[in-house]
């Protein structure tokens, strides 16, 4: 047991709030759950020493902090500041059939039925989801009527200030028939600690387009899940872009929880200095006729580490299931790692899986082809490995957030260390 | 569909027999005292036994891995017997005629006659029976050549110098948890050593055989091919059937010097245990190769028997140049569970490794690929190619990928692939409709999945591994 | 013949290719303007002499000497090399997804106008010459926006090379087997682009297996290159007189003369 989750387990006791009974099953589980070592398989290649000397606290000081702007977005803002929610930053004119509410202003029987729904698609393995569970002041409860579609995307900022411990949660669900766009961002200054946990239930026929942007850098560390429970024909579309920092971890969840569900996740995580980026993602085929395509692209430089789990897991009753990962890496410098493991679990027969996973340097003859053309090496490595990550930027639906992230990839690229 | 599979799987084990051969066998229990007992058995100088101490002392501390996608009933190490020998072999027969009748009926009936006229010509064989070798046979035309082959026991006498230098120096005493139990029972194993510059004129095999009740089986296995030189070598194994699980954990080194090339394959064939998982044998067994400079270790096996399958073998691509492969078909089916890859450590210049496997699993069975690359700092220039494929036959069973992909090292290069898939009713179709039974083509199609690594075994063995696994997937198909 | 006067002086090269020697004492004289084609049988060296000129990695020169406009080819990196002028038409073009072929083609223009000391382009004129271009060699302009050469067919690689060509407005073009895999309209269409661009300050060396596209493309000089070596030069007749003949009867010859010697 560590000095931290102790602190963190005897600050989470003693809350006398509508979440209490979540809490205290998350409690009982933390009791039980050890701080993970290297011998823990979901933290083999990250070790915890930045969360034990995290200097970052949680604050009740109001701060000022706005969420990034991005031009043509004009998205409905979500802001957590310091782990609270700031009203003052929602807009009081929401779309018909969308509702946005903290859980501690619903009536007591609205809570009963949320209590009944959070922490049911974030799976309990994860130990910072429980930290989350114990330590986030309250739940946002996102919801979208039956049939309705909303085309403004709503956008959740986790932002935090130099040294506060923060912690965000959501509960996202989809009607039937219903469609969403939900951006996650995380920004947070020096020395922080940030959460951030989102689920989503996606009803039949419902669909979700996702983004997740982990992109603040230094030492802070950022630790949070996306967790996504798919009925029948439901779809969704997601895509994460990772910076490290001083540790970096996502977990993300999909689970075809019903026949004929349809996922697509594109992954990209760039990774310089001393960066640290772990993104586990884990799919699980509970249903049949389910489709899964995994796209996950890293590339590392410097100093930097990436840990990549890609894990598939088709259940016995997920029989005609078609589900690909295809993760490619780029390893940069020789005093950078890469780790990753694709995984595959199946107990059904009549399925079609696979995975692949690619350790390498820049294709060589593309280098060669970009100089006969008269591009200097350093640029031509430049532009091919911005193109093996502008691959996946391409495919993301929203032009404003490819437009705005886009830039951002390059200049990272412009500054990286290579040799 | 899944009833008549499990009905169909449920054959015969032809292996399966007891043989009446009087043994002298320890009674169960591990301490101190019964690994003094095995050394005075074996008649062990001090070196050795302090070396088995010490090696038991440290397996004390450690603790049984359990990562593995395995569930079986914890082993009562304190249940099994460590030694067991057929009294006969006591006074050390000196000659093939001086040997127990029913040893030789034994292998005999295993379809590996001792007598060297009518063995297969070319292979030379040592006959682990339980705790002891019975008969390594072709000695003086491995001697003529300078071929040292013999039981290791027997080694710990005549070559003490390699024994010290090579024994453990792959596999550490306290490299796991089975490894160390290893060092501090192993009973009997193989020994090889080709000299510089040598061919090994003749494959060499050891066939190991679990014969007494309750006891558990501990070989060590330790090759040294010198610079330059080459051999292929075989193992065999197969256990009576019985109601009771049995241990086997077994270690095997191989060290290959500069631009020496050594092979080694497995047709693993211990007892599966029966259609309800009743009985088998646990194999939980450590194998490791160290590559100098331009070596190359090839493994090859193919299982298809024990109930419990836990085995990694790996190569240390220590040498610059050096080359490490691994081609694999496991065949799980009843409730047999297997969980078995390899480890491919680059650590030198341009060294290369392959990894093909072929994983299939039937009945109610489990069967993982679980495997390392891992390129270090200075692996310039190295390469992996890892290609992972598994067959799913009936819908009860589970085929599982876990590979893990390390590198530290730029210009190195990694490529992993896995697919799974399940035999087509297309293919299935077409066979039938051309006059075949669905049990020949099942089994035509599963060779074919397993062609790749077949390829790589010697001749003869790869004929009777394609026939193996006909018989193991014979009635597999409702 | 002298230096001041010729584009391109190759005075016995030897080259290598993973230690096999493959191109084994060539020499060659390209004076502004002209078209020299280079014909040979399969194996003779043909491609590799643009990747040694361009300074493919793996390509090592073994001795003598390559001078473009007075400078030394050899001893220069590939993007200086091509920023001297040199541009190699690719008989298979590699394909790079994710980066445009746009920013593919601002980023070598760029580059080389940077390396002349020219201004910088705005990225609208840019837009606009590119454009131009693409229609040249009839590219739809949609093209621009897609990964470099990523999913092209055989002639739309072909005519991307030759839209690079028109844009970077080099001094020598070496075209490696441009004419393979194409048919005859899309032979034509490049034909066309080649000699549109031919000029008294730029030249060529059309690099060929047949002398098909020899009758688009009509050359100054031909040359038969034959195990690494040039052994026979000739007027564009040449071209037809192999096309006849075949290549047989040039590569008995080294023998014959070793026999008399």
């Amino acid at each position: 047991m560590s000095v931290w989750l102790e602190n963190a387990i005897a600050r989470g006791q003693g809350a006398d709030d509508w979440l209490a009974p979540k809490r205290t099953q998350a409690l009982e589980l933390l009791a039980k759950t050890a701080w993970p070592t290297r011998k823990t398989e979901a933290w083999r290649y990250t070790p915890l020493r930045s969360v034990e000397r995290s200097p970052a606290k949680a604050s009740t000081v109001a701060a000022n902090l706005l969420p990034t702007s991005v031009a043509d977005l004009s998205a409905i803002e979500l802001v957590f500041v310091n782990g609270r929610f700031d009203t003052t930053q929602l807009t009081d004119d929401l779309p018909e059939g969308l509702s946005i509410t903290l859980g501690k202003n619903l009536s007591s029987g609205q809570q009963g039925e949320a209590l009944a729904n959070i922490s049911t698609i974030k799976p309990e393995r994860h130990l910072f989801g429980l930290i989350n569970d114990v330590l986030s002041q309250d739940v946002l409860l996102v919801s979208v009527a039956e049939g309705v579609h909303i085309t403004q995307p709503i956008r959740i900022s986790s932002l935090s200030s130099q040294g506060v411990e923060s912690h965000t949660r959501v509960f996202v669900n989809l009607a039937p028939n219903s469609r969403l766009t939900v951006i996650e961002d995380t920004h947070a200054q020096g020395d922080s600690l940030t959460t951030a946990f989102v689920e989503y239930q996606i009803a039949s026929n419902a669909y979700l387009e996702h983004y997740r942007f982990a992109l603040q850098t230094g030492n802070n560390v950022s630790i949070g899940g996306s967790h996504f429970n798919l009925l029948d024909h439901a779809k969704m579309h997601s895509t994460l872009v990772g910076f490290g920092s001083d540790l970096t971890r996502i977990d993300t969840d999909i689970i075809h929880a019903g026949k004929f569900a349809d996922a697509k996740l594109n992954a990209m995580y760039l990774l310089d200095g001393k960066e640290l980026f772990d993104l586990h993602a884990t799919v699980e085929h509970a249903m049949p006729n389910g489709t899964t395509e995994e796209n996950v692209r890293g590339i590392v430089a410097d100093r930097s580490r990436s840990v990549f789990n890609g894990r598939i897991h088709i259940h016995p009753d997920a029989q005609k299931t078609l589900a690909e990962l295809n993760n490619r890496n780029l390893l940069l410098s020789d005093r950078a790692e890469i780790n990753t493991k694709p995984e595959l679990e199946i107990y059904a027969d009549d399925v079609k899986c696979a995975h692949g996973a690619t350790v390498a340097q820049i294709d060589k003859q593309a280098l060669y082809y970009l100089q006969t053309r008269g591009v200097s090496r350093a640029r031509a490595q430049v532009m091919l490995n911005f193109g093996f990550i502008n691959e996946l930027i391409d495919l993301m639906p929203n032009a404003a957030l490819a437009e705005w992230v886009r830039p951002m990839i390059r200049e990272r690229f412009l500054q990286m260390e290579v040799n | 569909m899944t009833e008549q599979i499990d009905k169909a799987l449920a054959r015969e084990y032809e292996a399966g027999f007891v043989s009446d051969v009087e043994s002298e066998t320890f009674e169960p229990g591990l301490n101190e005292d019964v690994i003094r007992r095995i050394s005075v058995m074996k008649g062990e100088p001090e070196w050795m036994l302090e070396w088995r101490l010490s090696a038991f002392r440290e397996w004390l501390e450690m603790e049984e891995p359990e990562w593995a996608l395995v569930d079986y009933p914890k082993v009562d190490f304190q249940a099994i017997s460590y030694y067991s020998a057929p009294k006969s072999m006591k006074d050390k027969p000196k000659s093939l005629d001086e040997v127990d009748p029913e040893l030789l009926r034994t292998y005999e009936k295993l379809g590996i006659p001792l007598i060297e006229q009518q063995m297969l010509a070319g292979i030379a064989v040592d006959a682990v029976f339980d705790s002891v070798s019975v008969v390594t046979t072709f000695r003086e035309k491995l001697e003529e050549a300078g071929v040292i082959f013999c039981p290791i026991s027997e080694a710990v006498h005549k070559y003490p110098d390699l024994v010290k230098k090579y024994l453990g120096s792959v596999v550490p005493k306290k490299d796991n948890y089975y490894a160390a139990l290893n060092c501090a029972v192993f009973t009997d194993g193989s020994f090889v050593y080709i000299p510089k510059g040598t061919r090994c004129p003749m494959e060499l095999s050891t066939y190991f055989r679990i014969n007494e009740q309750n006891t558990g089986q501990f070989e060590r296995t330790l090759i040294v091919a010198d610079e330059g030189s080459h051999v292929s070598y075989l193992e065999g194994c197969t256990a009576p059937q019985r109601d009771e699980n049995q241990l086997h954990a077994a270690v095997v080194e191989l060290v290959a010097m500069d631009n020496a090339e050594i092979k080694y394959s497995t047709v693993q064939n211990w007892y599966p245990g029966d259609e309800n998982g009743k009985g088998g044998i646990y194999n939980f067994v450590t194998k490791r190769g160290i590559c100098h400079t331009s070596a190359k270790i090839s493994w090859t096996q193919v299982e298809t028997g024990s109930s419990v399958t836990w085995k990694y073998p790996s190569c240390v691509l220590k040498g610059d140049n050096s080359v490490g492969e691994f081609y694999s078909v496991a065949l799980t089916r009843g409730r047999q569970q297997a969980d078995t890859g390899t480890k491919m450590i680059h650590l030198g210049k341009n060294t290369k490794s392959t990894i093909i496997t072929k994983g299939i699993s039937a009945g109610r069975s489990n069967n993982s690929y679980r495997g390392l690359v891992r390129m270090n700092p200075g692996a310039q220039g190295a390469r992996n190619f890892t290609q992972c494929d598994s067959l799913l036959i009936g819908d009860q069973c589970g085929a599982h990928t876990f590979p893990y992909v390390e590198s530290r090292n730029p210009s190195a290069i990694i490529e992993h692939e896995a697919t799974t898939s399940k035999v087509s009713d297309e293919q299935m179709y077409l066979c039938r409709q051309r006059g075949l039974d669905p049990e020949k083509a099942v089994s035509m199609i599963v060779n074919g999945f397993c062609k790749e690594v077949f390829k790589e075994l010697p001749m003869e063995f790869a004929v009777e591994a394609g026939k193996l696994l006909e018989i193991s997937l014979e009635g597999s198909v409702g | 013949m002298s230096n001041t006067q010729s584009l391109l002086t190759i005075e016995e090269l030897y080259a290598s290719v993973e230690e096999k020697q493959i191109i084994k004492g060539l020499n060659l004289d390209v004076k502004p303007g002209e078209v020299h084609a280079i014909m040979g049988p399969n194996g003779a060296g043909k491609s590799t002499l643009g990747y040694v000129l361009s300074g493919r990695d793996g390509y090592s020169v073994e001795s003598g000497s390559a001078v473009l406009d007075g400078q030394d080819l050899l001893e220069m990196e590939t993007e200086d090399r091509a920023r001297a002028g040199l541009f190699l038409a690719f008989q298979y073009p590699v394909e790079i997804p994710g980066v445009s072929n746009l920013e593919f083609l601002k980023a070598s223009v760029d580059a080389q106008r940077e390396a002349r000391g020219e201004e910088a382009i705005t990225s609208a004129e840019f837009l606009k010459e590119a454009k131009a271009a693409c229609k040249q060699v009839n590219l739809p302009v949609s093209f621009l926006k897609r990964g470099v050469n990523e999913g092209f067919s055989g002639g739309e690689k072909k005519r991307n090379e030759l839209m690079q060509m028109l844009l970077l407005k080099p001094k020598l073009c070496i075209l490696d087997e441009t004419d393979s895999g194409l048919d005859i309209d899309a032979l034509q269409v490049v034909a066309e682009g080649v000699n549109s661009q031919r000029s008294a300050d730029r030249s060529f060396i059309v690099v060929t297996h047949y002398q098909r596209l020899l009758d688009y493309i009509k050359p100054d000089f031909v040359h038969v290159l034959s195990d690494g070596k040039i052994v026979k030069s000739g007027d564009a007749s040449l071209a037809l007189e192999l096309e006849a003949q075949g290549y047989a009867w040039l590569q008995k010859e080294p023998a014959e003369d070793e026999l008399e010697g």
